[in-house]
């Protein structure tokens, strides 16, 4: 780890405070544009995060992925385990989207989208709120334990808990029903590895949002780790304007600072302040920005109060800084973007041809073959039917592959339940006559009496002594 | 561990929760994906059904396999933890 530790690494020790012993980091509260941004995007993930699993659709959960029955419901689709390769796909888009909005502008995902920063905004909410601001929180921790402190403190973590519990009922909800979930929880007669689950997620979420916060960011996120690589000199980032801003210095409001010499940077230090992650961001760009720009909102109204120009710090390029021209349209934004509309078209083209219905063919194990009472070649499958749609289907079975094939159904066509798993124990049989090979490659298809698109061919093996 | 930052001034010993942090944390993403892996493949209640067993709830199965890998994949960061540690302390450890 170490021999790593000195690519990043803030001047002034920075790390070495942080990695010694954590010193706690107030963010001062912060208003603009940004955080007005920010805002929205905590309301709206979190209204999404929290709601979802209470709609409904066709009479049951519109998103449960219901792992104790092994279906995800997702409104009108169901998929099953064997639809892996929609959410392996679905990954692969979350993945490129990440890559292309990095290259794009930065780390708009943790500045405004990750789930660590939206509940540590509501967590910091929640703390400001019951303790004050910035410098109330401060002289609080520094007051000794008194039974005001006590209360306050007692006071932010009972809601903390609470609320962290209630973000793990949320979590598990979207993994068993979550109506029936919470009326069990209030009877207390849920399941036990429900239970567990609701206490683990809401640990999770107090122990991440209310204490380790930015040490999630530095040491546990790989996003963080490898974002870089991302990154060109077109990428936006939020920067300090060193050539304005040099050399910093304080100044009564109104001076002829460039006549003292001075950059415009009046060194109040706000901009740390307000930093979730406790950098300096005028010490250039360092991993450990999140890129939430609070320190451009909040040096935005420095700027405003002392009459200077906005854009001190800014969001910008490299390009841009050195007084080029920044190329939004660039190769790199062409391979992400394409491989990202390439497999999110896969997927759609995928879904919209999924059928739903299933089918293996199970050799019988006992013999290869056998020899009827008429001189015929039988061979016995078992076809295990899957009706993975969301209504009850009839199925239809045939076989074809070889001349005069003959399907032996005893249950005629079958009917199977939405959602369910039917075997159906066949046989076929040939003439010798017109068995070609000793092994040969025959079709089932299945199609459902009501609706023809709904079809499946699935190849096996016939085995027989053949006497050409 | 003080005696490394006499000889080797750069080198400080790693606080315990980094270290805490690197063994469990990419132990547990790791076993996340395993254990979505794994039971996308196998269905536990047909496993118990083939080789018998306590009866368990599928999200009791889930759960169980899951931390079953996590204990697993901690082990291998112990590992990797353990062995990364420079070769001059253990000659240290040993020798005095």
């Amino acid at each position: 780890m170490s021999e790593k530790s000195d690519l990043h690494e803030p001047k002034g020790g920075m790390a070495d405070v942080l990695y010694e012993k954590r010193v706690k980091i107030y963010p001062r509260e912060v208003h603009g544009i940004f955080a007005r941004l920010r805002t929205l995007g905590v309301v709206v993930l979190l209204g999404i995060f929290y709601g979802l699993p209470w709609l409904r659709w066709d009479d049951r959960q519109a998103v449960l992925l219901d792992l104790p029955a092994r279906q995800f419901h997702l409104f009108g689709i169901t998929f099953w385990p064997q639809d892996f390769f929609y959410l392996a796909a679905l990954l692969i888009i979350a993945a490129l989207s990440l890559f292309f909005f990095t290259a794009l502008a930065g780390r708009l995902w943790c500045g405004f989208a990750c789930p660590q920063t939206v509940w540590t905004e509501v967590f910091l909410w929640i703390e400001r709120k019951i303790e004050g601001d910035r410098l109330r929180q401060m002289k609080l921790d520094r007051a000794p334990w008194t039974g005001r402190k006590m209360f306050i403190k007692g006071g932010k973590h009972f809601i903390w808990i609470v609320f962290s519990l209630y973000t793990g009922l949320t979590f598990v909800g979207y993994f068993t029903p979550i109506i029936e979930l919470s009326q069990k929880l209030v009877n207390f007669s849920q399941g036990p590895w429900e239970a567990f689950w609701v206490l683990f997620y809401g640990f999770a979420t107090y122990g991440n949002a209310g204490w380790l916060r930015e040490q999630v960011c530095i040491y546990m996120c790989p996003y963080a780790r490898f974002q870089g690589a991302m990154f060109d000199k077109d990428t936006l980032i939020i920067s300090y304007d060193e050539k304005r801003g040099e050399p910093r210095g304080s100044r009564k409001r109104g001076t002829d600072y460039q006549d003292k010499g001075l950059g415009s940077c009046i060194d109040c230090s706000m901009c740390v302040q307000v930093c979730p992650t406790g950098i300096d961001i005028r010490d250039g760009l360092q991993y450990q920005c999140i890129g939430c720009a609070a320190c451009i909102d909040v040096c935005d109204s420095v700027m405003e109060k002392m009459d200077y120009p906005k854009g001190l710090i800014r969001y910008t390029t490299e390009h841009a800084l050195e007084g080029t021209k920044t190329h939004v349209l660039r190769p790199r934004m062409f391979v992400y973007g394409g491989m990202l509309l390439l497999v999110m078209a896969a997927l759609l083209y995928a879904v919209t041809q999924r059928v739903p219905l299933d089918v293996d063919v199970i050799r019988d194990r006992n013999a290869l073959y056998r020899e009827t009472s008429e001189g015929l070649i039988e061979n016995i499958y078992t076809i295990k039917v899957i009706n993975k749609d969301q209504r009850d289907h009839q199925y239809h079975l045939q076989v074809s592959g070889l001349e005069n094939i003959k399907l032996i159904n005893r249950m005629g066509d079958f009917t199977v339940r939405s959602g369910q798993v039917l075997n159906v124990p066949i046989y076929v049989q040939i003439d010798p006559v017109d068995l070609p090979a000793t092994s040969n490659t025959i079709q089932f298809t299945l199609v459902a009496t009501d609706d023809a698109n709904i079809t499946h061919e699935e190849e096996a093996r016939f085995i027989g002594a053949a006497v050409r | 561990m003080s005696s490394v930052e006499a000889s080797k001034p750069v080198a400080k010993p790693t606080p315990v929760i980094q270290r805490v942090i690197a063994i469990l944390w990419p132990a547990f993403l790791t076993s996340g994906v395993a254990t979505i892996i794994t039971f996308t493949l196998f269905d536990p209640q047909e496993i118990s059904a083939c080789v018998g067993g306590p009866q368990i709830s599928r999200l009791g199965a889930y759960t169980v396999g899951f931390f079953s890998l996590w204990l697993l994949t901690t082990l291998t960061s112990v590992l990797t933890c353990y062995f990364q540690r420079p070769c001059e302390l253990t000659n240290r450890a040993n020798g005095s």
